[in-house]
């Protein structure tokens, strides 16, 4: 997912860019006595294209709705509780093709629940916040180690607030 | 030497306080240096070239993020002031009062920093400052707070002085932000651009400023008397509304430099037509209504509120490109713009507000969000629009102020210097990108093995953006000062 993010942030940057170069390429052209060409049907009609555009963009990556939490009976609940600077989580192994929902906790400040997978990948996240229990579900199509980080800065030992799962096959 | 055609737009009165501005401009070039040099100790300590201790790296974090985001509220504070006293009466020792809390603040930040050790990030997220583990104690986080809560005293009085100012020659706010021309559709009671952006900026700032403060306080109070709490998700709202609303009232600040300086280039006057003037008023509600987008996050969050942060993230973006992105490349087409420094930066600088809003439009959908949150896509996009948007108009605004009679055009060493600043700043800015697309999470004083090639890269970028702006800066420095002993 996250290079299509990029292919198409770069594609959209470098859109942005030609019509910069195209326009700015006329910019020493005249002499400066000519007026600015009137282009306010240009600027309504490039208006309402990018407000279509908003409202497709907007529909099509709100359903399904993102934040969505598994429940169910087949659904194994994990339970993680942050501390500076350290997780705990229960049960650490968790079995593949089956939800999960991690449900997510603090003792003291804020930190960022996140999973990455042996690529690399950051898989899910989710804030921890005091006072709260936040909730984000997953399937995991693969057994192996996945890494636990942390995501929001919690104090100076942010950075090894690091834990593993071990997702198994059934 | 080889000139620019540019006429001077005819000053109603001096500006108050313009020594004060001219100082403003000086300072900002220091702490952006100094700024840029913490931040590439922490890509070379990121990319192993050199070893720093965890604590010194979140403590040069804090002072990054904190440093960089005032100085470019101070420097837009700055232009706004500077323009906004062609069209109405400012009282000058407000100026010189914002400038004063400013170093007031700065002392009391750096202290608390590199002297009692706080390293609780610019963002102070409650409860962190009170809970630091063991590695700062009450005494540097209060200072902090405190440092910061005067810095935003003395923006509130500026606020409140430009309100007043615009309100004594306008008659009204709603005359000022253009509601008759928006409304009743008569042309001559628009009042000129910078005017409404003012306008708009000085009640959504205000708004989150004064929302700040109370967190600010709260936060205080909370390290002397833990049982006076906040409930942190609302702790959480209210700091990254404030923190929101600020940036972007920096470089919308900033922005009136455009609106101002680009028709004496063009000759072809900047005008608040009907669409501009609904364009910053309906932004003056969408600025302050898409801060939920830095809360995806949190599942607690009511889904209306991540909706309303989806939607009107790219909602907030489109009017201010429309207006001013659109207008600017309108006016430019075959006006005979001869280029000098000033008139190339204000340009870069849009240029880089605009493309810097792609990678933030796309991190604002809450799909986007789950994978790309707190990873370094996010200094990826604020890079772009602040280091090659705000930053670049600021540079422009200051290459005006300091340029003779007529401008020298774009040659030598300020076009070198433009180049190295520009391919630099979005060499930069876009190895964070990559990085994030990597998930390499943002704000992390040590680095895996694989991350470190980016690392690398980025600090190779790090040292041209410093030398590109430092080949700019140095000589406007001097002419800056020269013009202040005239």
């Amino acid at each position: 997912m996250q290079s299509t993010i990029l292919l198409t942030t770069f594609l959209l940057m470098a859109a942005v860019a030609s019509i910069f170069l195209v326009s700015l390429s006329a910019a020493s052209a005249g002499d400066g006595a000519e007026k600015a060409p009137k282009l306010e049907g240009v600027r309504l009609k490039f208006f309402i294209a990018i407000l279509l555009l908003g409202v497709v963009v907007s529909v099509s990556s709100l359903r399904p709705w993102p934040k969505a939490v598994a429940a169910g009976s087949d659904v194994i609940h994990v339970k993680v509780t942050g501390s500076q600077w350290s997780w705990e989580i229960a049960p650490k192994e968790i079995p593949v093709g089956k939800p999960i929902t991690f449900s997510v906790a603090t003792t003291d400040v804020t930190h960022g629940f996140s999973v990455y997978d042996d690529g690399g990948h950051l898989l899910i996240q989710s804030q921890v916040m005091p006072g709260y229990i936040n909730q984000v579900s997953y399937i995991f199509e693969k057994p192996g180690k996945y890494r636990v980080f942390c995501m929001e800065y919690c104090g100076v030992a942010h950075h090894d607030m690091t834990d593993e799962l071990l997702v198994v096959a059934q | 030497m080889a000139e620019a055609h540019v006429t001077r737009a005819p000053t109603a009165s001096p500006c108050p306080a313009e020594a004060a501005v001219k100082i403003t401009m000086i300072l900002t070039f220091v702490v952006l240096l100094l700024m840029m040099a913490f931040g590439l100790l922490m890509r070379l300590n990121q990319a192993a070239v050199v070893q720093l201790d965890p604590t010194m790296f979140y403590r040069l974090m804090t002072a990054h993020g904190i440093g960089m985001v005032g100085i470019a509220g101070m420097s837009g504070a700055a232009i706004m002031w500077y323009f906004v006293s062609r069209h109405a009466s400012l009282t000058g020792w407000v100026f010189w009062a914002l400038l004063s809390s400013f170093l007031v603040g700065v002392v009391a930040i750096l202290a608390s920093i590199f002297i009692g050790g706080f390293a609780g990030a610019w963002t102070f997220l409650f409860p962190l400052p009170a809970m630091s583990g063991g590695v700062w104690d009450t005494g540097a986080a209060a200072l902090y707070l405190v440092g910061v809560i005067v810095i935003g005293v003395g923006f509130l009085i500026y606020l409140v002085e430009i309100g007043r100012a615009l309100i004594q020659r306008y008659g009204s706010l709603s005359n000022a932000l253009g509601w008759p021309l928006l409304f009743t559709g008569h042309q001559d009671d628009a009042p000129p651009p910078t005017v409404v952006a003012t306008a708009v900026i000085i009640v959504f700032n205000g708004i989150g400023t004064v929302v700040g403060a109370a967190a600010l306080t709260i936060s205080l109070i909370n390290l002397y008397l833990p049982s006076f709490t906040l409930d942190a998700l609302l702790a959480k709202n209210m700091i990254y509304f404030f923190g929101h609303v600020f940036i972007n009232a920096s470089i919308y600040m900033a922005v009136v430099a455009v609106y101002e300086i680009i028709p004496e280039y063009t000759g072809r006057p900047w005008k608040a037509s009907r669409p501009f003037i609904a364009a910053w008023n309906a932004v003056m509600l969408l600025v302050m209504a898409v801060y939920p987008h830095h809360l995806f996050q949190d599942g607690v969050m009511p889904a209306w509120a991540m909706v309303m942060g989806q939607i009107v993230s790219y909602a907030n973006g489109v009017p201010l490109l429309v207006v001013t992105t659109f207008s600017l490349l309108n006016y430019l087409y075959r006006s005979g713009i001869r280029w000098d420094l000033a008139s190339a930066l204000l340009v870069t600088g849009v240029f880089g507000w605009s493309v810097g809003s792609v990678p933030a439009i796309i991190d604002g959908m809450i799909s986007v969000n789950n994978v790309m949150h707190n990873t370094q896509w996010v200094p990826g996009h604020f890079h772009l629009y602040l280091l090659l948007g705000e930053v670049a108009i600021t540079l422009g605004f200051a290459a005006w102020l300091a340029r003779g009679e007529a401008g020298e055009l774009l040659s030598g060493w300020k076009s070198r210097g433009l180049i190295i600043y520009a391919i630099g700043g979005f060499g930069f800015a876009t190895v964070f990108l990559v990085s994030g697309a990597m998930s390499v999470p943002r704000r992390w004083a040590a680095h895996l093995p694989e991350w470190q090639f980016q690392d690398q890269l980025g600090s190779i970028f790090a040292v041209a953006t410093i030398l590109g702006v430092g080949i700019i800066v140095i000589p406007m420095i001097k002419r800056l000062a020269m013009t202040m002993r005239a």
